[in-house]
C-alpha cells in the first residue's frame, strides 16, 4: 500500500514538472516544419534565415523537414502533445481544418503594420482558402499550377511529335496526351505519362486530370459528393481505359520516375523544376485540354503561426520577412508568390533560371490566373483515408467505373454532411 | 536436511529483534522482490486501461485542444460505423488464417526435423532464421518481392506461373500479409513443438507399432496427445499475438486495397493517430481488449477437454 | 527409414526452406546491386554489377549511426532492466512464500492479457503529461516495469519453481539473507532461463515498431525499425536501393550473432519450460 501511495505522490510531482514553462527571453530559436527535403530549397530557405539574423540576431530559425506521406498528421500530433513548431508549412487539403480550429494566429495586423509589405499585392483567390471569418491565418505563400514536364529525347525516339508543336497547332489536348504515352510505352517499354505522387494513394493529385471535364470531388460548400456525377464518371473512365487498356500510364505497383528518365511525361507542379537533370532534353508545356476545353490546377501551399508557440510574436515577425517582396522573388523559382505585381513571366525568369519565359507564362502565369484548387475539407485525413480505400476497387483492370464511384459518395457522404 | 529445519523453526525468536522476526523479513522480500513489477503493473498496465475507458467517454479536437465528455456516443458510434463489420471481419480472416496456418506448418516442420536424418540441424537454423531478421527489414523485402514484377512473380515466371499483383487484389493482399507474418514467426512454435516431440517416450509408439497401429495413427492418438499442452500454449500465443501485428501491414498494404487488410489493430491506430479521433481510439482499444480476453478464456476453459494429463 | 521416405523429407524441406531463405538472400544482394537492376525482371539471383553508393546514402539521408545507436543501448537497458525486474519477481513468486503472492500473481499475469495497442493511446498522453514525448523514456520504462516483461516474470517463475528446496535451505543455514539466497545461489544457476529471456526480450525491443512511431518525432531519436520506412526520396516516394541497403545493415549483425550461438538461442527457448 506504501509503495502505491509513493507513486501517486512522483506522478503528481512529474505532472507538476511537465506543465511548468515560461516563454524565455533573450535568444530564440524558431521551428518551422516543412515538407521538402529537397536541398536547393532548404539552402535558399537558410540564406533567408541568415538574412532575418543580420536585423534580428537574437533569432535563429530551424527548418525542420517532415516526410510529405505523413507531414499533416506529424504535425497535428505534435500539436496536440505541446510539441508544436513555431511556424508550420499546411497543405491546401488540409486548409480548413487548420484555418477554422483556431489552432493558428491571425496575421493581418502584423503584416499590414510591415514596412513595404503591401498585402493588397496578394490576390484574393489566392487568399481564400486561409481566411477566416475574414481574417487571415495563413499565408500562401505557394500557388505552384501543375504541368507537364516532357522528355523530348523519349518522345523523339517514339517518333512522336513533341507537345509544345501540339499546343502551337492547337491540338494538346488529353487524347492526343494519352495517345503518344501509349506510343512512348509500346515502343520503348517506358512509362507514358505519371501523374507524380499519385501512386494509386494521393487521390487527389488526379484533380489535375480530371478538371478538364468539369468534375469535382465535392460541391463547393463542400455538404454534396460529386463523385457520382456525369462529369467524373467520364473523367475516370477515360483514364481507366488510359491505364488499363491503353497503358499510356503504369498500373498500380509500377514505379516510373520521369526525372531518372523512366517515363516520357509526368504531371507534377513547377517545383519538382529542380529535379531536372541534364541527362536528358526536356520541356513544360500546360495541361492539355479537357472536352471542357482549357483548364489549370493549382496546389497550394500555406504558411501559419502555431498559437501554442512559445514565441507567437517573433514567429510572426518571422513570417513577415519570409514572405515579403523581396523574398517571395527569390522563393518564386520554387513557389510560386500570389504577389499579382511578381505574376509576370519576365518578373519569375529572374529567380528561375531554369525555366523559359514562355514556359513561365504559359503554366505558372495563366495557371494561377485561372486555377482551380486542389480539393479541401474538414476532417481531411479522415475523409482522404475513406475516398483511397472506396477507390481502391478502380484499379483493377475491368472494373465498373460507375459502381466504384457511387460507392465513394455511399463512403463519404456522412463525412461530408458533418 | 529437513532436521535443521526443525532446529530452525523451534528455535525461540532471538528477542532483541522485535518485531521483524525472520519469517516478517521473508514476508518483507517477497514484497520488496516484486514492487517494480508490480509498480509497474499498475501504472503501465492497470492505469492505462482505466484511462481508456475514461478517454473512451470523451473527444477531443487536437488542434484546437478542447476535450469534451460525450458520454456513450463513441460506443454509440461502435454501431453505426459502416466500416467496423469489415474491419472486424478481416480481423478474423486474418487471425484464423494465421493461426491454422502457423500451426499446422509448425508442427509439420518439427515432425519432418524430428525424423533424424543428417542436416536437420542445417535446416532447423535456416526455419528459424526469420525469427531474429529484423521485423520492418523483412516486411520491406517481401513489399519488394510482392511486387507485380518483384521476385515472388519472377520465380513463379521460371516454373511458368503468370502471378498476380499481390499487394493489389483483396484476398491475394490478404493472403500476402498472412504468410510474411506466418514465415517469419513459425520458426519459434516449430522449436517448441520440436522439444515436445523430443519430450514423446519412444517406447509408446514402439508399442502402438507392435499393436499394429500405422504411423498416421500412431501420430493421432500417441503424438498429438501428449504434445497437447505444448499445443495449447503455443495457439494462446500465437492467437493473441495475430490480433497484435500492425507494422506488417502498415508497411505492406496501409490496410488496403480498399480496407480489406485493415485489422483491428490497425484501424485503431488510423482512428487515433491518424484521424486524431483519440476518443473513439480508446473505445476500439477496448472491443480489441475483450476479443482478446474472451478468446483466452475459452482456449484455456478448453484445457480440460482437449489437454491429455498423465493423471 | 526407407530411401524413397528420406529423400521426400529432404525435399519436403528443401521447397519449404525456400521461403524462409529467399528474401534474407534477396535482401542482402539486392542491396550491393545498382537500382535499375533490383527491378530487373525476371530478377536475377546473383548481382552482376556492384554498386554500394545506396550503402552511402543510408548514412547520408538519415542519422542512422545514430539510429543505430539508438536502437542498441535501449535493447540493452531494456534487456538488463527487464532481467532484474522479471528474476527478482520471478524468484520472489516461486520461492518466498508471503501473504496474497497468488492473486498477487494472479493480478501481475493480466499484463499478458492486454496488448500493448489497447494501452497505446493512454500511454501516449500520460508520458505527454510529463514532458516525456519525443524521448525514449516511455520505449524503456514500459516494456521494462509493463506488460512486456511479464512474460519473462512467467518464464523465470517456472524455471525458479524447479530449483530443488535443498540448495536454498544450505543457505539459510549459512545465514544467508534472502537476497542473497537469490544472487548467490538461485540466480547464477537461472543462466539457461536467463540466457532466453534476455535472447526474447532483446529481440522484442530491437524489434518495436508502434511504440517509436507513435513516441518520437525527431529522427535523431528514432529507432532502426522506424527509421528503415523513412528512407524517401525529397518528395516522399521510397528510396528503394537505400531502404534495401539500411535494412541489410540492421538485419545482418544479428543473422550472423544468430548463426554463431544459434544451438544457445534454440535451445534455450525450448527449456524455458514453454512447453506447458
Amino acid at each position: 500500500m506504501r509503495k502505491f501511495g509513493v507513486f501517486v505522490v512522483s506522478l503528481a510531482l512529474l505532472a507538476a514538472c511537465g506543465t511548468d514553462s515560461k516563454p524565455e527571453a533573450g535568444p530564440v530559436e524558431l521551428r518551422m516544419t516543412v515538407w521538402s527535403a529537397n536541398e536547393a530549397h532548404l539552402k535558399l530557405f537558410n540564406d533567408i534565415a541568415a538574412e532575418y539574423k543580420q536585423s534580428h540576431p537574437d533569432v535563429s530559425v530551424k527548418f525542420d523537414p517532415i516526410p510529405f506521406d505523413s507531414y499533416t498528421t506529424t504535425i497535428t500530433t505534435q500539436i496536440a502533445g505541446g510539441n508544436g513548431p513555431d511556424l508550420a508549412w499546411i497543405l491546401e487539403g488540409s486548409a480548413p481544418d487548420f484555418v477554422d480550429s483556431g489552432a493558428l494566429v491571425p496575421l493581418d495586423d502584423t503584416l499590414n503594420k510591415t514596412d513595404g509589405y503591401d498585402l493588397d499585392d496578394v490576390t484574393a483567390a489566392a487568399t481564400k482558402l486561409w481566411k477566416h471569418d475574414d481574417k487571415l491565418f495563413a499565408y500562401p505563400f505557394s500557388t505552384s499550377p501543375f504541368g507537364v514536364f516532357v522528355n523530348t529525347d523519349l518522345l523523339k525516339r517514339a517518333g512522336q511529335a513533341s507537345p509544345a508543336e501540339l499546343v502551337a497547332q492547337g491540338k494538346w489536348n488529353w487524347d492526343a496526351a494519352f495517345a503518344e504515352a501509349a506510343a512512348v510505352n509500346a515502343k520503348t517499354g517506358k512509362a507514358g505519362l505519371v501523374v507524380r505522387d499519385f501512386d494509386y494513394k494521393t487521390w487527389d493529385n488526379l484533380a489535375s486530370v480530371w478538371t478538364g471535364w468539369g468534375a469535382r470531388a465535392w460541391s463547393e460548400d463542400g455538404k454534396t459528393c460529386t463523385f457520382d456525377a456525369p462529369e467524373m464518371v467520364d473523367a475516370m473512365t477515360a483514364l481507366h481505359k488510359a491505364i488499363f487498356v491503353d497503358k499510356a500510364m503504369p498500373g498500380p505497383g509500377v514505379a516510373a520516375d520521369f526525372f531518372t528518365g523512366e517515363s516520357a511525361m509526368t504531371i507534377t507542379q513547377i517545383s519538382r523544376a529542380s529535379l531536372l537533370t541534364k541527362s536528358f532534353g526536356w520541356d513544360l508545356v500546360p495541361l492539355p485540354t479537357g472536352p471542357k476545353g482549357k483548364y489549370a490546377v493549382v496546389g497550394q501551399a500555406g504558411l501559419g503561426v502555431l498559437k501554442k508557440s512559445k514565441h507567437t510574436e517573433a514567429a510572426t515577425d518571422f513570417l513577415a520577412f519570409f514572405t515579403n517582396p523581396a523574398n517571395s522573388a527569390k522563393l518564386a523559382q520554387y513557389f510560386p508568390p500570389a504577389r499579382k505585381s511578381q505574376l509576370t513571366a519576365a518578373g519569375l525568369a529572374k529567380g528561375n533560371p531554369l525555366l523559359k519565359p514562355a514556359q513561365l507564362q504559359s503554366v505558372v502565369v495563366d495557371g494561377i490566373a485561372t486555377g482551380v484548387v486542389k480539393p479541401s475539407h474538414t476532417g481531411a485525413a479522415e475523409l482522404s483515408q475513406l475516398v483511397r480505400a472506396a477507390l481502391d476497387p478502380l484499379w483493377k483492370p475491368g472494373a465498373n467505373v460507375k459502381a466504384v464511384l457511387d460507392g465513394v459518395c455511399t463512403a463519404i457522404d456522412p463525412q461530408l454532411s458533418k | 536436511m529437513t532436521a535443521v529445519l526443525d532446529r530452525v523453526s523451534q528455535a525461540p525468536p532471538v528477542r532483541r529483534r522485535g518485531f521483524w522476526t525472520a519469517r516478517r523479513r521473508d514476508h518483507l522480500a517477497g514484497y520488496l522482490f516484486i514492487a517494480p513489477q508490480l509498480a509497474g503493473t499498475i501504472l503501465f498496465v492497470i492505469v492505462p486501461l482505466i484511462l481508456v475507458v475514461w478517454y473512451s467517454v470523451h473527444e477531443s479536437n487536437p488542434l484546437s485542444s478542447e476535450s469534451e465528455f460525450v458520454g456513450a456516443d463513441n460506443y454509440r458510434h461502435l454501431a453505426d460505423d459502416q466500416s467496423l463489420s469489415g474491419v472486424l471481419a478481416a480481423t478474423g480472416v486474418f487471425s484464423v488464417g494465421l493461426v491454422v496456418l502457423n500451426l499446422a506448418l509448425a508442427l509439420l516442420l518439427a515432425v519432418l526435423l524430428n525424423q533424424r536424418l543428417r542436416g536437420t540441424v542445417v535446416f532447423r537454423t535456416l526455419f528459424f532464421s526469420p525469427v531474429v531478421v529484423s521485423m520492418v527489414a523483412w516486411t520491406i523485402v517481401w513489399g519488394f518481392l510482392l511486387q507485380d514484377n518483384g521476385g515472388v512473380n519472377g520465380l513463379l515466371d521460371v516454373v511458368g506461373v503468370d502471378g498476380p499483383n499481390w499487394l493489389r487484389g483483396d484476398a491475394t493482399a490478404m493472403l500476402s500479409v498472412i504468410v510474411v507474418q506466418v514465415v517469419k514467426n513459425v520458426g519459434l512454435n516449430m522449436v517448441l513443438f520440436l522439444a515436445a516431440l523430443q519430450g514423446v517416450p519412444r517406447e509408446l509408439h514402439e508399442a502402438a507399432r507392435m499393436d499394429g497401429a500405422g504411423p498416421w495413427r500412431s501420430f493421432r492418438s500417441i503424438t498429438v496427445p501428449m504434445i497437447s499442452p505444448t499445443i495449447l500454449l503455443t495457439s494462446i500465443i500465437t492467437v493473441v499475438g495475430s490480433l497484435q501485428v500492425f507494422a506488417q501491414i502498415a508497411v505492406l498494404t496501409q490496410g488496403g486495397p480498399g480496407n480489406s487488410t485493415t485489422v483491428l489493430v490497425y484501424y485503431l491506430y488510423q482512428q487515433a493517430f491518424q484521424f486524431h479521433h483519440l476518443g473513439y481510439g480508446a473505445t476500439l482499444s477496448l472491443v480489441l481488449f475483450v476479443i482478446v480476453l474472451v478468446l483466452t478464456t475459452v482456449q484455456w476453459q478448453m484445457r480440460k477437454r482437449w489437454v491429455f494429463h498423465e493423471s | 527409414m526407407s530411401r524413397r521416405a528420406k529423400l521426400a523429407v529432404y525435399g519436403l524441406l528443401c521447397v519449404f526452406a525456400i521461403p524462409f531463405v529467399f528474401p534474407t538472400w534477396w535482401m542482402i544482394t539486392s542491396s550491393m546491386k545498382p537500382v535499375n537492376d533490383v527491378f530487373r525482371f525476371p530478377p536475377s539471383l546473383v548481382p552482376t554489377r556492384f554498386d554500394w553508393s545506396a550503402y552511402h546514402d543510408v548514412f547520408s539521408m538519415q542519422p542512422f549511426a545514430r539510429q543505430y545507436f539508438n536502437s542498441m543501448y535501449i535493447a540493452a537497458l531494456v534487456t538488463l532492466g527487464t532481467l532484474a525486474v522479471a528474476s527478482l519477481s520471478g524468484y520472489a513468486f516461486a520461492r518466498i512464500r508471503f501473504r496474497g503472492q497468488n492473486a498477487l500473481f494472479l493480478f501481475v499475469l493480466t499484463g499478458l492479457l492486454i496488448p500493448s495497442e489497447v494501452t497505446i493511446v493512454p500511454l501516449f498522453q500520460m508520458f505527454q503529461k510529463w514532458g516525456m514525448f519525443d524521448t525514449h523514456w516511455p520505449l524503456i520504462l514500459v516494456p521494462v516495469f509493463g506488460a512486456p516483461s511479464v512474460l519473462a516474470t512467467f518464464i523465470m517463475r517456472q524455471f525458479f519453481i524447479t530449483l530443488p528446496g535443498e540448495l536454498e535451505e544450505a543457505g539459510r543455514v549459512d545465514g544467508l539473507g534472502r537476497f542473497a539466497l537469490y544472487w548467490r545461489i538461485a540466480l547464477p544457476l537461472s543462466r539457461p532461463a536467463l540466457g532466453a529471456v534476455g535472447i526474447f526480450t532483446f529481440l522484442h525491443s530491437w524489434n518495436l515498431y508502434l511504440e517509436p512511431v507513435v513516441f518520437l518525432s525527431t529522427p535523431e531519436n528514432f529507432t532502426l525499425p522506424q527509421a528503415l520506412t523513412q528512407f524517401v526520396d525529397a518528395y516522399g516516394g521510397p528510396a528503394w536501393g537505400v531502404q534495401l541497403s539500411a535494412a541489410t545493415l540492421i538485419a545482418i549483425p544479428v543473422l550472423i550473432v544468430f548463426v554463431i550461438a544459434q544451438r544457445q538461442f534454440i535451445e534455450g527457448l525450448a527449456h524455458t519450460g514453454l512447453k506447458g
